[in-house]
């Protein structure tokens, strides 16, 4: 232990508890360990706004040309030329020129009705039922049918590719992955080059076929086959992902804010400001990594040159010392750039596609679901030490709860009455102590039933037996619009278990059989 | 404080008070002048700010850096005169400074 890393400040990349909410963990760092030292994977980290933003500006000190992951800079893993995202001047800067033509704002904008088609196809089949999912249905969906329109490669087919290029971009949830035998080309795209070659469009493939530039001997030439396919790699598998990630945060994020998310529904124009600040406080690249090639100091203290060091943008993005109230979600905060796309050189080439995507999403979303509260019982958030985000988020709308418990409309009484068990529960809520009377219809391992409380008389969803453990959801509109999940322990003629209710926590409770 | 005038692309022309300090990109969003995005909010990361700056005023901005040089192909018609208004401080020097805005970000 040294000042570098003071006991009680821990943080790494592969460890789960910090999956959830990594934003204590940053807080620490932030506060008492600026520039942070861990021994166990031996890397350096900061988390200040202004040091982020220092490191990343200062590609000389902290080059890019031996990875951006952890494990990848570690492992010395030989990149290829073409892998520009992990590449150094001057053929960095030649590369990345011939990019930011493809992708500026212009032609990205330009895309708007296509991604808003995209979006319809998505959504629309989903509107009566009331119930979607931000992942499965729109964010693996709509960014790689742009990305395939972009390159000019059917939807299918980039599928298929996309689930072996996610496999070596995405890193083994806790652990270092290994890239010692690492291939950043995947044979998929490669037939499309050649055929893309014979038959040009209009698409971004064509665009890098045809582009010339100075490479770094002076000569004037095209791009080689391999830089092509590299680039497409790198451009699908970033384009991808990421955007995903932002749309299931745009769901998750946004659930916990109905009143912003109502502001947001009645004045659209609302929508940049709202994903720039989901982007700042859930950026699903949370961490950036840089080998440090000569010696240097943050806050006194060296850093030797051969270290990786670890810039933490989620960190930065909540420093107090750039954001006011800096762990609040608030759409109206005065704009301070946060470090989602990164910054200098390296930053996001596609920042403009997946903001363009993200507005579009979240507008197209509301069109369709002013409201919707997320089932986080049912989400699965990843665990991999590269992308920070949802897996699978299922959401339903207020008015899907009420849609699929119009079947069972009998009341604890009748239900009693028609052999039904019937309970008493005490809730014990924020607002103190609620009692209330639930029916239960046993059929297999489901159930269906309700509940009487002063709040109302609400059916029960999604009830669920499992030995002797019950859980099921309720929807609740007083004194707030609230999902309650419940699980409880039968023992007997008692139970006991819990409640979650919505963003006011989590509540006991205590039943007997009546 | 400076006046600054920003010209939109059809002509319109505002001219605003920017406390030195403060950015050109700065200046515009907080008066409201249409035609410039600034997506990224001042970081130079998306070339949406871009600017046209008058002939007279060129030599009395700091040129251009390395990272504004490599942004600005983010956006259309570059010219010579071309600058990111996010990278232009504004001094007491820059009192009178006119700049052109682009058809589109």
């Amino acid at each position: 232990m040294n000042a570098l890393s003071p006991p009680g400040v821990h943080w790494d990349p592969y460890d789960q508890k910090y999956f959830a909410n990594p934003y204590p963990a940053f807080a620490r760092l932030r506060e008492q360990a600026p520039l942070y030292y861990n021994e166990q994977y031996d890397f350096y980290a900061v988390s200040r706004y202004e040091d982020v933003e220092r490191g990343l500006l200062d590609r000389d000190t902290f080059i890019s040309g031996k990875g951006g992951i952890l494990e990848m800079i570690k492992q010395n893993v030989p990149i290829p030329p073409g892998v520009f995202i992990f590449e150094d001047p001057p053929l960095h800067t030649m590369h990345r020129s011939l990019l930011t033509r493809v992708f500026t704002p212009k032609k990205m904008n330009a895309l708007e009705p296509q991604i808003r088609a995209f979006c319809a196809k998505a959504l629309d089949p989903l509107v009566a039922g009331g119930r979607f999912n931000f992942i499965d249905d729109l964010g693996a969906e709509m960014p790689l049918r742009v990305i395939g329109m972009l390159l000019g490669i059917p939807d299918e087919d980039l599928k298929n590719a996309q689930a072996r290029v996610n496999e070596n971009l995405r890193t083994e949830a806790g652990q270092a992955s290994d890239y010692t035998d690492h291939s950043f080309i995947d044979e998929g795209y490669e037939e499309y080059i050649d055929w893309r070659a014979k038959n040009p469009s209009d698409d971004l493939m064509t665009e890098l076929l045809k582009a010339e530039f100075v490479d770094e001997t002076g000569t004037n030439r095209k791009l080689t086959r391999e830089e092509i396919l590299i680039f497409i790699n790198i451009i699908a598998g970033a384009g991808n992902e990421t955007t995903n990630r932002l749309i299931g945060w745009t769901g998750k994020v946004l659930a916990e804010h109905p009143a912003q998310r109502r502001q947001i529904y009645e004045n659209r124009g609302l929508i940049p400001q709202a994903i720039e600040e989901l982007l700042r406080v859930e950026p699903p690249g949370p961490v950036v990594g840089r080998y440090v090639a000569k010696d240097t100091e943050f806050h006194g203290q060296k850093i030797p040159a051969g270290s990786a060091i670890l810039f933490l943008v989620g960190a930065a993005n909540r420093d107090p010392r750039k954001f006011t109230d800096s762990e609040t979600f608030d759409i109206h905060r005065r704009r301070v750039p946060h470090l989602t796309f990164g910054y200098g050189f390296h930053s996001c080439l596609g920042n403009a596609l997946a903001r363009i995507e993200g507005r579009i999403a979240l507008d197209e979303l509301l069109n369709r679901f002013p409201e919707w509260d997320v089932d986080l019982d049912n989400a699965h958030l990843s665990s991999t030490s590269t992308v920070r985000g949802w897996e699978t988020l299922p959401a339903y709308t207020p008015k899907a709860g009420k849609a699929t418990s119009v079947t069972a409309t009998a009341t604890a009484e009748e239900a009693a009455a028609a052999g039904a068990e019937k309970w008493k529960i005490v809730l014990k809520t924020p607002m103190g102590p609620q009692e209330m009377v639930m029916s239960i219809t046993r059929d297999g391992d489901g159930f269906t039933g309700r509940i009487e409380s002063p709040m109302g008389s609400e059916n029960v969803n999604a009830g669920k037996i499992d030995g002797e453990t019950l859980s099921w959801t309720m929807e609740v509109t007083k004194p707030a619009k609230i999902k309650l999940s419940f699980e409880v322990k039968l023992d007997g003629d008692t139970m006991t278990g819990h409640a979650k209710l919505g963003m006011f926590g989590k509540s006991s409770l205590t039943g007997q059989r009546i | 404080m400076a006046k600054i005038t920003y010209i939109e692309f059809g002509g319109t022309e505002h001219a605003v008070e920017v406390e030195p300090g403060q950015t050109l990109m700065q200046g515009a969003r907080d008066n409201n002048i249409p035609g410039i995005a600034a997506d990224c909010g001042g970081a130079c990361i998306c070339g949406t700010c871009h600017v046209y700056v008058a002939p007279a005023w060129r030599a009395r901005l700091a040129t251009r850096t390395e990272i504004e040089t490599a942004t600005i192909e983010f956006a259309s018609d570059v010219q010579p005169h071309s600058r990111l208004a996010c990278q232009i401080k504004i001094t007491e020097d820059l009192d009178g400074l006119i700049v052109n805005l682009p058809e589109s970000q």
